[in-house]
């Protein structure tokens, strides 16, 4: 077949050929005269591009719609997908939906540059019927809106009818069909591998170590809208079924490389709560619907959210080359700020969790400016074990503290068998000064970073001693 | 006299139609915003032959120019041309209240992100390209990057303003206590969704149309002109709407705009600009950051006898609206408090960074601010109720002279307060927030209130007039044109109100269009809340010549004196005779009367001695009041805000949906201000908080569960504004003052009584666990 991208769009197929495999759905879209959905950032912090995706249905059910950021999704990453913007929720008799309607008479827009983009996510939130106050948030927490203060949108909200977009059936059919295939074209020079089989993957990226790995592209993407950069090759791993889905036994979770974070939500909230819990604010929703956990750790961030859980619980990365598979423990993964291990060869295959033993306490934190969407001044992620009033087990992984995110063994060496108590506490605060290195930059300077490191000790250590006051002002 | 054309008939009731104004009725384009039918001129279809620019700018904070080298970027394919100040025709200037400002730089730069030349392309992308491919040489000179250090060395833009009024010095020295104290606040980027965008289409002899994302049209096509060497009526600029003002569309559209327009005339093509997000924010001004300082004396009881306040502005490194900035600044650091003798000192600091401009507030924000921390400084060092410090330091009667002399007139807080207080259940809540406080090991409740007194009117007398231009058409549609700019505060759909009010109509049949300066001339920006105020009159007064003139030819037709006709419910009445107003609008053009009115509107009784600083500048003032609640937790610093009820002075309100939408949304705004939204500059000179993911505007989740915003009740303006509203676009702005005052409360419930927090803002997380961290050591 011909070169290019085949999508549903509002409804209708359509066949994108001659436009370069790096432009993005939102670039496309305005180009095309479907200017509902608005660049406000093209970094996916702003929410005004959000359109509705659907993706295919691990097994035979049907198909998933998500609300995800047009300016971060890349046209090839579309095909075989429907898209519905704001334009195409309009009802056939071309009356406004009940989205629409109700954002409308609950004064929820004032300027209007943001409403399409609430409108989408607004849209999603309505595909399920869960109009709790906590649902409501979760589905805005990537939208900004300067004008109206939120209440009124908020409200909007509340009294949402569920909704279930219409897909043609022969659309539908048509669109399982593409999923099913490999995709591959070349555009002014830039080429894009799209593989449904893993070995083809495997085979691209040993013959191309420089082309750019592509799972949801949520942190890749912001090197070519904002860097400007040209990605010459784009292996883009998406379609691979292998590499996406939630793998359970006993004794860990294993999350495939591509299995983006909302697949993966339920199974890491049972894991432990507050992994859960700390996941939701790695990003709001259009994020969490294309980033990937694998993706995280791929970039290596000092400050991927992800990570510290990892190394705190101990998880395994899956690498796989032609050559073969290795395991390596997270930790001994993350080499140095934004460096990994991985071979110019290998590709990361998945992510082994070990579920932790009932009688550890796992706690995770995050420490930003603003609560939904922000960039950590520091994370944590501790698992403690206290068995007879002693330590058993102390593994304290930190992040936003050093060249990349890394545990704190000093500390750790500090708690292990000595009693868990006010002055162990402390003895561990000291040690933990000499473990970590932050520095100063826009989003806190080191002093307050070596402060909130420690303190958050303090607050691990009164969640799991006998007080019951609230310790964290989500409980208020 | 013609008949009639149609016969008279029996009027339906003339009260089942409500009045157009004082109900809520939705935004003119509410429905159109969330289809995506609404039209912003980014998503206008471009003409042929157009091209895209791409800025580029200064990466020195201060340097002088030696070279630049256009070459790369023109020898890359799309590229037309690369603009540089030599290309402008006339005056290299956009100075919006002192000239002196330059479109592109010549030979100097003065802060990073400093445009220096445009480059036209045929897309977007190569423009960008092109951009980053033309090199600047230059010899990097001093900086001055931080407030500090320029007011240190006095490196001012403009000598110091200062109003006075009375003798403070002696009260200062013999006043019972003497307290000395300052904070810093810093600037606020407007974060409009909308990035700064313009479109120029050069036309026929010379003419030029511009569609540009201003909330002075007038003000862009002075200066446009004045680029292009051309009169004033050779330039049209034209808005239907923006995603979001605030104040940084008001002088700082005119640089997106005058570099479209030259590169237009350059080139001989249509050229659009559109800031991408991070331009935007590393080009353009912001909310000026300001170093408050106070000395003040007060009696035992925390009566204030005297103040001298300095307030200095960061205006970054041009003067643009400083002057207007600091004015309101100075004639709102009083709030609503009475000093019996005072000296108020405004600094205009210069440093290399964006040069500040309006923004919601327009300096008035942080005047209040430096009156609020003042109270807040004397109620605790006292140990004082805080609320009742307020009170007893409140404007009254025979403590009604503001520091520039006006006289408080219809001062509506003292009422007010003993409302809120009870609707707020403040007492029980004070109670139990210090209940809360005794218990838990970590977590920390605050609790505060604040007033707010916002004088309406633009301080400069001369800008307080407006124009407007309303057509009845012969099917009775009504076509409205002001001279006011739509950016989301609903003024189109309350101007579009009153004039429905006038004719008796309903508001459907009104049709607001796009704000031209081919329509109505010589306009105000749309700024300092006046927009209803001055274009509702406006086009109130249009509307009023024109029912005049239809009101005598229905006098006519009914054979009834003038005074029995009227106009409700779609038709127009006398006595028992009625005729509708599309077949009374037919009959007037077959009598040859002209259906179409201009209305000129000028705000009475204000003047300002701008050489004294003293003066009646505002025609009435607005107030508001404000409970909140936080908490904050003493080991992050982290903080959440739980409850807060406001009451809001808006008069008469004309749309009560809109006016709360202002209240909710001017609330939250001020929260970020003064608690997430930090701008963060390095050592160089650069903003590193330049887009979402490093500059944190709230989201929803930051909206208090209990938000409760109501409208002071019954309450007409005693002056005679449109259908007696008040102003409403940027007071409740400063209602949020009370989150940081409940912040401070928060902090110095872990020190000693006395004890005064040192928490400035933004009020981040670092600042507030830096703040515990000095309680605890209190």
């Amino acid at each position: 077949m011909d070169g290019g991208t085949r999508f549903a769009l509002n409804g209708q197929m359509t066949h994108v050929n001659g436009v370069p495999p790096d432009w993005t759905l939102l670039r496309w879209l305005r180009e095309e005269g479907w200017t509902a959905s608005k660049e406000g950032c093209a970094e996916g912090d702003c929410g005004a591009c959000t359109v509705l995706m659907s993706t295919p249905p691990l097994e035979e059910s049907a198909m998933a719609w998500r609300a995800v950021n047009a300016c971060l999704v890349l046209l090839p990453q579309v095909h075989g997908r429907a898209v519905i913007t704001a334009e195409g929720l309009t009802k056939a008799d071309g009356g406004p939906h009940p989205v629409q309607r109700a954002l409308a008479e609950s004064h929820g827009t004032q300027c209007g540059y943001c409403s399409p983009g609430f409108t989408m996510a607004l849209a999603a939130l309505s595909l399920d019927a869960d109009r709790s106050e906590e649902a409501i948030l979760e589905s805005i927490a990537g939208n900004l809106c300067r004008c109206t203060g939120y209440r009124p949108i908020v409200e909007a909200a509340r009294a949402l009818p569920s909704w279930t977009p219409a897909l043609d059936p022969t659309i539908e059919q048509t669109l399982r069909a593409l999923t099913a295939e490999s995709l591959a074209y070349t555009v002014g020079g830039q080429r894009v591998c799209a593989p449904v089989d893993l070995d083809e993957a495997l085979a691209f990226r040993a013959e191309h170590p420089d082309a750019w790995v592509w799972a949801g592209g949520t942190d890749l993407g912001l090197r070519i809208t904002k860097a400007l950069e040209r990605p010459a090759e784009i292996l883009a791993l998406g379609r691979i079924p292998a590499l996406r889905g939630v793998r359970e036994t006993d004794k860990t979770l294993e999350l495939g490389a591509t299995t983006p974070y909302v697949e993966a939500l339920a199974a890491m909230t049972a894991l432990a709560p507050s992994l859960g819990a700390l996941v939701r604010r790695i990003a709001a929703a259009q994020i969490r619907n294309l980033g990937t956990l694998a993706g995280n750790l791929g970039t290596a961030s000092p400050i991927g959210d992800g990570l510290p859980p990892l190394i705190a619980l101990g998880a395994k990365v899956v690498l796989g080359s032609l050559r073969g598979e290795r395991v390596l423990p997270v930790e001994e993964f993350v080499t140095g700020y934004r460096q990994t291990a991985l071979a110019p060869d290998e590709l990361i295959l998945s992510i082994r969790i070990p579920k932790p033993s009932p009688n550890l306490h796992v706690s995770c934190h995050k420490v930003a400016k603003r609560v939904d969407q922000d960039i950590s001044a520091v994370s944590a992620a501790f698992v403690l074990g206290v068995e007879d009033g002693r330590v058993t087990t102390a593994r304290l992984a930190y992040g936003g503290v050093a060249d990349r995110p890394k545990r704190a063994t000093g500390a750790e060496a500090a708690l292990l068998g000595q009693p868990w108590t006010r002055d162990g506490l402390e003895a561990a605060k000291a040690a933990l000064a000499d473990d970590i290195a932050p520095m100063d930059e826009a989003r806190g300077t080191a002093a307050y970073r070596r402060l909130v490191a420690a303190n958050l000790l303090d607050r691990l250590y009164l969640e799991t001693t006998e007080t019951t006051a609230p310790a964290r002002l989500e409980a208020l | 006299m013609t008949m009639p054309p149609s016969p008279l008939t029996m009027p339906p009731s003339p009260s089942a139609s409500p009045s157009a104004v004082h109900v809520t009725a939705a935004h003119d384009s509410a429905l159109k915003h969330t289809t995506g039918e609404a039209i912003y001129i980014d998503d206008m279809p471009l003409p042929r032959g157009a091209l895209h620019l791409a800025l580029v700018t200064s990466a020195w904070a201060h340097a002088r120019i030696t070279g630049i080298d256009v070459g790369a970027a023109l020898a890359l394919p799309g590229v037309s041309a690369v603009i540089t100040a030599k290309d402008i025709i006339g005056p290299n200037d956009i100075g919006a209240i002192v000239p002196g400002e330059v479109l592109l730089a010549e030979d100097l730069v003065e802060y990073v992100g400093h445009p220096i030349a445009a480059v036209c392309a045929r897309d977007e992308d190569t423009a960008r390209r092109a951009a980053a491919l033309v090199t600047i040489e230059g010899a990097p000179l001093p900086p001055v990057l931080a407030l500090d250090a320029a007011i240190g060395d006095k490196h001012y833009l403009l000598p110091p303003s200062v109003f006075l009024r009375g003798d403070p010095d002696p009260d200062l020295a013999r006043a019972p206590h003497r307290l000395t104290g300052s904070v810093r606040v810093g600037g606020q980027d407007h974060f409009y969704l909308e990035t700064q965008v313009a479109l120029a289409i050069p036309g026929e002899d010379r003419d030029m149309l511009v569609h540009s994302g201003t909330q002075h049209p007038t003000e862009v096509q002075h200066l446009v002109a004045r680029l292009l060497s051309l009169d004033m009526n050779a330039v049209t600029v034209e808005i239907r709407r923006m995603g979001g003002g605030f104040g940084g569309k008001e002088s700082q559209a005119t640089l997106v705009a005058g570099i479209a327009a030259v590169a237009a005339r350059v080139t001989g093509h249509p050229c659009k600009l559109r800031l991408d997000r991070d331009t935007d924010m590393e080009v353009t001004g912001k909310r000026h950051g300001f170093l408050l300082s106070w000395d003040v004396g007060v009696d035992d009881e925390g009566r204030i006898l005297a103040v001298d306040m300095t307030l200095a502005a960061d205006c970054g490194w041009s003067i643009d609206l400083s002057p207007g900035v600091v004015s309101r600044a100075l004639s709102h650091a009083d709030n609503a408090y009475f000093y019996p003798h005072v000296r108020l000192t405004g600094l205009y600091c210069k440093t290399n960074r964006q040069s500040n401009t309006a923004f919601r507030g327009f300096g008035g924000p942080q005047g209040m601010m430096a009156a609020e921390a003042m109270v807040d400084h004397i109620a605790r060092t006292l140990q004082l109720d805080p609320v009742e410090t307020r009170r007893r330091n409140f404007y009254g009667p025979g403590r009604d002279i503001t520091p520039y002399h006006q006289t408080v007139e219809h001062f509506r807080l003292p009422a007010m307060l003993e409302t809120l207080l009870a609707s707020a259940d403040y007492a029980t809540r004070r109670a139990s927030v210090d209940a809360f406080n005794a218990t838990n090991p970590t977590l920390r409740k605050g609790l505060a209130l604040s007033p707010v007194k916002f004088g309406v009117s633009f301080n400069k007398p001369e800008m307080n007039q407006a124009g407007a231009l309303v057509h009845v058409y012969t099917d009775g549609s009504v076509s409205l044109n002001h001279g006011g700019t739509e950016m989301g505060q609903g003024l189109f759909v309350k101007v579009a109100q009153v004039v429905a009010a006038v004719f008796g109509l309903d508001l459907d049949r009104i049709k607001p269009t796009a704000t031209t300066t081919g329509k109505v001339p010589n306009t105000s920006p749309t700024a300092a809340s006046s927009g209803t105020d001055l274009n509702g009159m406006a086009a109130k007064i249009a509307a009023e010549t024109i029912r005049a003139r239809m009101a005598e030819q229905a006098a006519a037709l009914f054979e009834e004196p003038v005074e029995a006709i009227r106009f409700e419910s779609n038709r127009v009445f006398a006595g028992n005779k009625s005729l509708s107003f599309p077949e009374l609008a037919e009959a007037c053009h077959g009598e040859r009367i002209s259906l179409s009115s201009t209305g000129f509107y000028r705000t009475p009784k204000i003047h300002f001695d701008r050489t004294t600083n003293t003066g009646r500048p505002f025609l009435y003032f607005a107030h508001g009041l404000a409970v909140s609640e936080v908490a904050i937790d003493t080991l992050t610093g982290e903080w959440k805000p739980l409850r807060v009820d406001i009451l809001h002075d808006v008069g008469a309100s004309l749309n009560p949906a809109v006016d709360k939408g202002q209240i909710e949304g001017g609330f939250i705004q001020g929260m970020g201000w003064l608690t997430m939204e930090e701008l963060v500059w390095d050592k160089v000179g650069r903003l590193r908080t330049h887009a979402p993911s490093t500059y944190k505007i709230p989201t929803a989740r930051d909206v208090p569960a209990v938000f409760t915003v109501e409208l002071l009740a019954d309450a007409p303006n005693e002056e005679a504004t449109v259908f007696r509203s008040k102003a409403v676009g940027e007071p409740p702005l400063v209602l949020a003052l009370s989150v940081w005052l409940a912040l401070r409360d928060a902090v110095g419930s872990l020190a000693p009584a006395g004890w005064v927090p040192p928490l400035a803002a933004p009020a981040t997380p670092e600042k507030i666990l830096m703040a515990c961290e000095e309680a605890r050591r209190a």
